[in-house]
């Protein structure tokens, strides 16, 4: 068993020298297809954290007072319901806000260590029944008059459109994403098949000895993974970069400004890097096995 | 050890290789496959060790029907058929023992036993010598040894040989002749294929005689015509 590993290990370093040229061509392929597939997942994961209140339709929330009466909670409640321009409200109590508020300031600790549910307000996430500038604008003056009711907060026509504009782009990125991960296939069996070319006299004579097929075939799979693997981790470290940018621009911008919460969280940087090296070897893996197979036949 | 039982190759389903082939050959024998070119010398040598199936007929080969083989199990078959050829297919950039343990290497042989097996059989060929030499440092004659060592490493039933000595003058084809007739009595069934009147002649053994894809004539201790 351990020889057959050397000589796996030494097929495998000889094939990927023999055309240094195209292995980097096709490293670089999927170094470039794996970043724009994660610079597209960051985008998404970064709109929807920001955008996180505005999902499902909720055109604006009105927050009470934290010392709001029930009775107030109660009488803002009912007036929503019986509002025909109303179409949901969902109530938020205090430790839902609070679960909130943890999601959305996830990356300061500093700031979240500070906060305890009950200082909180309770809010009401309400959907209209039409997305009508002016129709939100007088419901949004009618119920801040309300009692107990602190502010009442709409989602500007800013965010609608950093909304779709963001899923225009990520799209846009994951279709560039797929053409290049396409291209990278097609490099990755060109490798093998140059590969193959070189040694068909070696093939040739372990076909007559009786080697078997994916013994033959082995070294060249691995060739072709090696280079989906090298190009995932360049990818990925490509997506750190991207989001370290973004991260001090972050950090940098007013805090009340809307760029202020696009965070992305570590955690999902970390989940997305997990996906793109699964993800290259997986394709990698597939080039190269549809290759070997059309190539090396018994 | 191998048996044709009507045999019929057609290439690209026009030209017929072969028509409806019996043969029987048993442990051990030495068989000349003789004829012109393209009368289907090659082809039912390439059959024998299933680089090509037939579209008719049977064949076995150690007693197993081989068309009936899958693919995968093709490679274990090929461990037991040594086969050399005109051309010698040995590797350039490997040195005589490198090519021959490259035989070993490739079935996965553990090591010890190539670090033995490899000496030993270029002892045998008689290029014990030159195991450190390349291809191109030898002459026909040498390589053709060495491949006939690469093909009878791994101590095969049966060795196939197509025109072994067809680049290979008269003296030193002689020498090729005696090897593998020493290999041939350790047991092991040889088929060659040759259109050397000469060798066929001198050695006397079991001659099947090719015209145009069909067997004109089966004879032992026979002589080229």
């Amino acid at each position: 068993m351990a020889l057959k590993v050397d000589y796996f290990v030494k097929e495998t370093g000889r094939n990927l020298f023999r055309n240094p040229w195209l292995t980097i061509a096709t490293v670089v392929t999927v170094f470039v297809a794996i970043l724009l597939v994660g610079v597209s997942l960051l985008v998404r994961s970064g709109v929807q954290n920001a955008t996180a209140r505005w999902q499902g339709g909720i055109e604006f929330i009105v927050f009470m007072n934290p010392e709001a009466t029930p009775d107030q909670i109660d009488s803002v409640a009912r007036d929503l319901s019986e509002n025909p321009q109303v179409e949901t409200a969902e109530f938020k109590d205090k430790d839902q806000s609070y679960a909130e508020f943890l999601e959305l300031f996830a990356d300061t600790p500093e700031f979240t260590a500070n906060i305890t549910p009950d200082v909180l307000p309770t809010s009401f996430n309400v959907k209209p029944s039409r997305v009508d500038p002016e129709l939100i604008e007088g419901l949004v003056l009618q119920f801040a008059e309300k009692p107990g009711v602190r502010e009442v907060v709409a989602a500007s026509q800013a965010i609608r459109e950093i909304k779709s504009l963001s899923d225009g782009l990520s799209t846009g990125i994951l279709a560039a994403a797929l053409l290049l991960t396409l291209a990278a296939v097609v490099l990755i069996g060109n490798t093998i098949q140059t590969a193959i070319f070189a040694r068909r006299r070696e093939i040739e004579v372990m076909k007559l000895v009786g080697a078997t097929n994916w013994f033959i075939r082995v070294p060249f799979m691995l060739e072709g993974i090696l280079q989906g693997v090298v190009g995932a981790i360049a990818g990925i470290g490509g997506v750190y970069v991207v989001n370290g940018i973004v991260e001090r621009r972050v950090q940098q911008a007013d805090a009340l400004s809307l760029l202020s919460s696009f965070v992305i969280k570590s955690e999902d940087v970390f989940t997305i890097s997990i996906f793109l090296l699964g993800g290259g070897v997986l394709m990698a893996a597939i080039a190269s096995a549809i290759a070997v197979t059309f190539y090396v036949k018994v | 050890m191998i048996k044709l039982d009507k045999v019929t190759k057609v290439y690209k389903g026009e030209v017929v290789a072969l028509r409806d082939a019996e043969v029987d050959i048993q442990k051990g024998e030495f068989v000349f496959l003789v004829g012109a070119s393209g009368s289907g010398k090659s082809t039912m040598l390439r059959l024998m060790n299933k680089e090509e199936s037939p579209e008719k007929g049977r064949i076995w080969v150690a007693g197993k029907d081989i068309a009936e083989l899958s693919s995968w199990k093709v490679p274990y078959l090929r461990r037991n058929i040594g086969t050399v050829f005109q051309d010698f297919k040995l590797l350039p950039n490997k040195t005589v023992q490198e090519n021959v343990a490259f035989a070993l290497e490739v079935i996965g042989r553990p090591r010890h036993v190539i670090k033995s097996q490899v000496p030993a059989i270029l002892e045998l060929v008689g290029l014990a010598k030159k195991l450190e030499r390349y291809p191109h440092e030898l002459s026909g004659g040498e390589q053709q040894r060495v491949s006939i060592a690469r093909a009878f490493v791994n101590r095969p039933l049966i060795l196939l040989a197509d025109e072994p000595t067809g680049n290979l003058d008269p003296d030193t084809s002689l020498g090729i002749m005696k090897l593998l007739d020493r290999i041939n009595r350790t047991g092991t069934t040889v088929v060659m294929a040759s259109h050397d009147r000469g060798i066929v002649d001198t050695m006397r053994r079991r001659v099947i005689e090719l015209d145009r894809g069909v067997i004109v004539r089966d004879q032992a201790r026979g002589v080229y015509e």
